[in-house]
């Protein structure tokens, strides 16, 4: 029941804090409300006993993947936005891509789970299932090739932004 | 959850909050005190013995001033500004270990708020969470000199947030825990600055450029940058600032003590005191680093934690890991 309440809240904010940032004006007020986004999904997280998890999305991207988007949003100061489409094309857009997702949200939620209808019940947690020892186990062993891949996805572009930063314009 | 529990939490929380507030006035008269004498002069004196009020009355003062709103100021994210600041400074506080057990009315209670087995990572989020009552301090205020500051705390703070979780690792990797008091109990008989001293130096100058305080204090330099971040904060406001800067050290010589200097152990006397004992001395520390260095430039700044302090920092890793695996 209290887990339910806090869920209620948590996933509350998360999605108000969501459609502020689509909807508010000011960039930095969006960059601020993706940070509550992020905030409360930790809190989720940690409702589903995955607290390392919740603590590394506070650490790397509240704390630092939005200080750095923050950084540049109040260096730029953007005033006026020069949209990218048109207002008809934006919206036609927006209206197919919403569509889009909607139908594909709704085809999963109706397709019948394996063991028949509705959501099968939860499996008991194994006594560490969440802790940094446990997922560091898996990510070794059953995902180490994906973990691997991705680490060096992420070494490249660590390696061409130092080489797009250092390139000389003058 | 029974009703004791509930109590207990409740208790606990009261000391700590009660600790850290009144602490705060104590540590700065402790460094108007230490920095005067440092400087051939007297420091307080007036109000109260040896001047131990002066920071009271100062608090009522800021108190009763006005609150001054900048025009242009972004008026949410102004007044959310300082609140994130403090926030964040008590919420790291909770899983500082102060002490072991106690047993009180047959109950066994640790001296903690509470021990989650992620402490040290919840402690790093709640730091660099800290970043947004600066930085936002110094954009909403919507003045040129706060900005700057804002801005260069921000990136401050990133660069030396890394080399500061870096040389944590190292007590991680020989405890196995990422728990603050199964560290601290696992210092009874060595403190873990012997096995990781430079993890502990290189931590030390972290910290101090994590709470902003002198030589790192760049982001306040009042001699190019008016106050830095918090020019436009008046009243209540500054006060908070204020507020979440000590608490802010309280916390980071906290983790030291913990990770490194054999949290409550020590001889004869019970725990929590030689915890306070050695809180003194790192406070007293810090106040002895403001008095005897001049303020770094900005881009030594950034050069130095981002080619010094980091690869230092990733060297001693690398060696704690072949130490560890050649000792098994």
């Amino acid at each position: 029941m209290f887990e339910l309440l806090l869920f209620g809240m948590l996933s509350g904010i998360a999605i108000g804090c969501a459609l502020g940032v689509v909807f508010h004006r000011n960039p930095v007020h969006c960059a601020l409300l993706l940070v509550g986004v992020l905030i409360s999904v930790a809190g989720i997280f940690i409702l589903l006993h995955a607290q390392f998890v919740a603590a590394l999305q506070v650490i790397v991207y509240a704390g630092a993947i939005m200080v750095l988007f923050l950084f540049v949003v109040m260096l730029l100061n953007i005033k006026g936005e020069t949209p990218l489409l048109t207002p008809g094309a934006a919206k036609f857009f927006g209206f197919l891509f919403a569509l889009i997702v909607f139908v594909e949200l709704i085809w999963t939620a109706v397709q019948p789970s394996p063991e028949g209808q509705g959501m099968p019940d939860a499996a008991p947690l194994p006594a560490d299932f969440g802790s940094p020892a446990a997922l560091g186990r898996v990510l070794y062993t059953v995902w180490l090739y994906p973990f691997e891949i991705t680490s060096i996805l992420l070494l490249v572009a660590v390696i061409g932004a130092v080489v797009l930063a250092k390139r000389k314009f003058f | 959850m029974d009703l004791a529990t509930l109590i207990e939490a409740l208790v606990k929380v009261h000391i700590v909050l009660g600790f850290v507030l009144l602490g705060v006035p104590l540590i700065v008269w402790m460094e108007r005190k230490v920095l005067g004498h440092m400087q051939d002069r007297i420091g307080p004196q007036r109000v109260g013995p040896y001047g131990l009020l002066q920071t009271i009355a100062d608090g009522i003062k800021l108190f009763m001033k006005e609150d001054i709103l900048p025009t242009q100021a972004d008026k949410v994210v102004y007044f959310l500004a300082p609140g994130i600041a403090v926030v964040t400074a008590l919420a790291a506080m909770t899983v500082i270990p102060f002490g072991d057990t106690v047993t009180l009315f047959g109950r066994t209670i640790p001296l903690r708020i509470t021990d989650v087995n992620i402490a040290i990572l919840f402690l790093l989020g709640a730091t660099s969470m800290g970043v947004y009552g600066i930085v936002l301090g110094g954009w909403a205020s919507n003045s040129k000199y706060p900005l700057l500051g804002g801005l260069r705390s921000s990136a401050q703070m990133i660069s030396y947030e890394l080399a500061q979780g870096i040389s944590l690792i190292g007590v991680i990797m020989i405890t196995g825990s990422l728990s603050l008091s199964e560290i601290g109990r696992q210092q009874e008989k060595l403190w873990f600055i012997v096995p990781q001293f430079f993890a502990f130096v290189i931590y030390v100058i972290c910290s101090v450029a994590e709470t902003n305080r002198a030589p790192f204090d760049l982001a306040e330099a009042e001699t190019e940058l008016v106050a830095g971040f918090h020019t436009e904060f008046s009243s209540m406001k500054f006060a908070l600032y204020f507020l979440a800067e000590y608490a802010n050290m309280m916390v980071v010589s906290g983790v030291a003590i913990t990770c490194f200097l054999g949290a409550w152990h020590g001889p004869f006397l019970p725990g929590p005191l030689w915890f306070l004992i050695k809180l003194t001395c790192f406070l007293f520390f810090y106040i002895w680093l403001r008095a005897t260095f001049p303020r770094l430039r900005y881009d030594q700044l950034m050069a130095f934690g981002w080619k010094v302090l980091l690869p230092a920092s990733l060297l001693n890793l690398a060696a704690t890991a072949v130490v560890l695996t050649v000792m098994g």
